[in-house]
């Protein structure tokens, strides 16, 4: 039986990398064409830096602002669609629609958006909004649905209405997870973000689209440099932020 | 001060916890509710302010009714009704004062509350209590920075801080050192004096409820077993409450 799936799983491999055209030769063929790729990107054409700089600067605003609303819109939603909170009759409507939302990822949400609103950095920050609402209010429920429920009988038992037991039984048990939570999503946003600039949503995605298409290899890798500069500082600023609070 | 009339809960799927409980507790009562673990006494605790839902019977405190109670008049019961608990349940990561301001929750502006604000008096009455419980110097500690001891302490007087006229406590003793036990009876003993305050306290430990309380109720498989003084609790009644195994 067990031997039997193995192989039906192996065949569906097989048959995956028969659709996809999946070819190691091909591969091999292709590698000196990287390696130009890599070599007419050096050196790096620094006179653009400046520009590159400020696309970085409005990446990490479009995932600083959009990781902030959707921080704040998902509060509501997350207890909404924690079971241990919420009455069943929202439980499950708000949760099927969560899931609903949750499968479109943020680059498709900046089409959406772009197509809305037009071009530039406010479509990039409603899609960081639709996407990280839904993913975080759904990270907020399950650290809800975690909690100790002893201090939510204690405060319970005092006679506090329901909003107090969220605020005083609920919330100070969740609130860290919840801060550790969102600098989690906003390092993987300015992530999301730098290839916003792609469908028009702004950043600096928008840099490395145009001197792609310009052929202009070397200002390409100035902007990459500088993106892959963005993250790791993004990151290392947000994970020492996140030690400090768990 | 609390009557219980056919009480019976019972427990998903269909666990009957508790029947046919019949129990007068008056004004400055120190009653231990004794029996062996899975008696029934922490939901019989619980259904008292229903934190469990009983499935048929009446409950009333300071003559107000708990059964039927629409949400608002719970509250008001609940409120005086201070509640402690095995596991302590304070809030882990709130100070011990902010654990204590807890119970004037029932008390204060709703609106102000949750936006953490507490009115001055209520400031005052958490800090008393804090200190008749002898941990005053303690106010700022993070409650998980406490020990065992202190952090019932510390739920002491969250229960003192609902300015109560009933407390509930669900074997106050059971998750601390043995040597401990005293002191937090003690303490027990001391609210019930000098407040006047009606006590309903669940135990286990049988020379621990034959010291401290006024009247014992015995309590086996959801009934009362036994009824009357700690004088009358000769082996026959230990028989009946815990069975043919020994007491715990």
């Amino acid at each position: 039986m067990r031997r039997a799936a193995l192989f039906v799983g192996l065949l569906a491999l097989a048959w995956t990398a028969w659709d996809t055209g999946a070819d190691p030769v091909r591969l091999a063929r292709g590698v000196p064409w990287i390696l130009d790729f890599v070599r007419r990107m050096v050196p790096p054409d620094l006179s653009v830096l400046p520009a590159a700089l400020a696309g970085a600067l409005k990446t990490v605003e479009i995932a600083l602002l959009g990781t902030a609303v959707a921080a704040v819109l998902a509060l509501p939603l997350g207890f909404l669609s924690a079971r241990n909170v919420a009455a069943p009759a929202l439980f499950y409507p708000v949760r099927a629609g969560l899931n609903f939302f949750r499968s479109v990822d943020t680059l498709v949400y900046a089409l959406v958006f772009v197509a809305a609103v037009g071009l530039g950095p406010f479509p990039g920050v409603l899609a960081v909004v639709a996407y990280t609402t839904t993913s975080l209010a759904k990270l907020y429920s399950e650290a809800i649905e975690g909690i100790d429920p002893g201090p939510v009988d204690a405060v319970r038992a005092t006679g506090a209405s329901r909003l107090q037991v969220l605020r005083f039984g609920v919330l100070p048990q969740v609130l860290p997870l919840f801060l550790s939570y969102v600098l989690y999503r906003l390092e993987t946003n300015i992530r999301a973000a730098t290839v916003l600039g792609f469908v028009g949503a702004g950043g600096i995605g928008f840099y490395l689209q145009t001197y792609l298409r310009l052929i202009d290899y070397p200002a390409a890798s100035t902007v990459l440099l500088v993106t892959v500069a963005m993250v790791m500082v993004v990151d290392a600023a947000s994970s020492r932020l996140r030690d400090r609070l768990v | 001060m609390i009557e219980v009339s056919g009480l019976r809960v019972v427990l998903p799927p269909a666990t009957v916890v508790l029947d046919g409980i019949d129990l007068t507790v008056r004004q400055g009562e120190f009653v231990v509710v004794l029996g062996p673990s899975g008696s029934g006494k922490t939901t019989l605790l619980r259904a008292l302010n229903r934190l469990v839902e009983p499935a048929a019977g009446t409950v009333r405190i300071a003559g107000r009714r708990v059964t039927g109670a629409p949400p608002a008049e719970l509250r008001a019961v609940r409120r005086q009704t201070g509640m402690i608990f095995q596991q302590f349940n304070l809030v882990r990561r709130a100070t011990a004062l902010e654990n204590v301001l807890a119970g004037r929750l029932g008390y204060v502006p709703v609106l102000a509350s949750l936006l953490g604000a507490f009115p001055r008096a209520d400031r005052e009455i958490a800090r008393a209590c804090l200190e008749r419980v002898g941990l005053a110097h303690l106010a700022d500690r993070r409650a998980d920075r406490l020990s065992g001891g202190e952090q019932q302490r510390v739920a002491i007087a969250r229960a003192l801080a609902q300015s109560p006229v009933v407390v509930l406590a669900d074997e106050p003793t059971a998750s601390l050192d043995p040597a401990l036990t005293g002191t937090i009876m003690d303490l027990l003993r001391g609210i019930n004096e000098e407040r006047g305050l009606t006590l309903l306290v669940s135990q286990h430990q049988l020379e621990t409820a034959l010291a401290y309380a006024s009247r014992i109720v015995g309590l086996r498989r959801g009934r009362i077993v036994f009824d009357g003084p700690p004088a009358a609790v000769g082996p026959a009644v230990v028989r009946a409450i815990y069975g043919d195994g020994a007491p715990a």
